[in-house]
């Protein structure tokens, strides 16, 4: 399966009413989408509102979703839409005079708040340090097929041509490197666990 | 079956295996969890890494509150609301 495609069998789903197909994509993108949501807009709070808002907009216009572009492109175009719509509501909320929008949004997180939510930042800041001290710890092939995909974006067939193995050995790598982190990573998240998906 | 989490999360399951590992995902919550951290773990390597404090479930009750449904003529991308 290419990557353009990589979620048409879970968009169909969706569009045939399958609302756990839909959750899933939901899950798979809230973070990308609030990401690019917060270029545009300033509170974080109106950040999640928006957010909310991109995936019911999403959700009501599945129908129209063609295929034509990745689902993921899609979304991130309603994503735009909404933002700018929400400006357009609240221009207060408008990140003018920002001369670091990228920086800032690089840095947002979903959700956390510095100062009004100090334990959420902490166990952001545990996870990550959890998930670095994991990656030394991996071994080198199974850490850098986890990186070349997720970080460098490449589909796995390429990654098979770039290590020279088969697919179906990159596809155990991931696994094996996610699953590796994930152990490391349940004393931090263990408290959480009712309020994910 | 976690592979097939992994498999699911990234694509990489063929078209007739997709509704089955979907599935079996949903009705596990152990492999609920495995597709939510696999996720986190990608978007924390991307530099993000913020737990899901219930963002996704905060979206998915705002469906049903709203008794969201598929509309068939609406455009999400020429919503200008």
């Amino acid at each position: 399966m290419q990557t353009a495609d990589q979620d048409s069998e879970l968009v169909r789903l969706a569009q045939a009413g399958n609302a756990k197909a839909f959750e899933a994509l939901v899950v798979k993108y809230q973070r990308r989408i609030a990401r690019h949501v917060a270029r545009y807009v300033r509170h974080s709070g109106d950040v999640e509102d928006v957010v909310q808002d991109v995936f019911i907009r999403a959700y009501r216009g599945l129908a129209s979703f063609r295929g034509d572009s990745a689902f993921f492109s899609w979304l991130y175009r309603i994503a735009t839409n909404a933002a700018l719509s929400h400006l357009k509501r609240d221009p207060g909320d408008l990140l003018l005079g920002d001369d670091a929008p990228e920086e800032r949004a690089e840095a947002f997180e979903p959700g956390v708040s510095d100062a009004e939510n100090p334990e959420r930042t902490l166990m952001a800041k545990q996870i990550a340090d959890t998930i670095q001290r994991a990656l030394t710890r991996l071994q080198p092939e199974l850490a850098e097929a986890l990186m070349l995909y997720e970080v460098e974006g490449k589909p796995y067939a390429e990654i098979a041509g770039i290590l020279d193995i088969p697919i179906g050995t990159v596809r155990t790598r991931i696994y094996r490197a996610r699953e590796f982190i994930a152990k490391r990573l349940e004393p931090v998240l263990g408290s959480q666990r009712s309020q994910r998906w | 079956m976690s592979l097939k989490v992994s498999l699911l999360l990234d694509g990489q399951l063929a078209a007739h295996e997709v509704k089955d590992a979907l599935d079996e995902t949903t009705a596990d919550p152990g492999l609920r969890d495995r597709y939510t951290v696999y996720r986190l773990v990608g978007d924390a390597l991307r530099g993000n890494s913020t737990p899901d404090d219930g963002y996704s479930i905060r979206i998915f009750d705002r469906i049903r509150r709203e008794g969201m449904r598929i509309e068939s003529g609406y455009d999400p991308l020429a919503d200008n609301r």
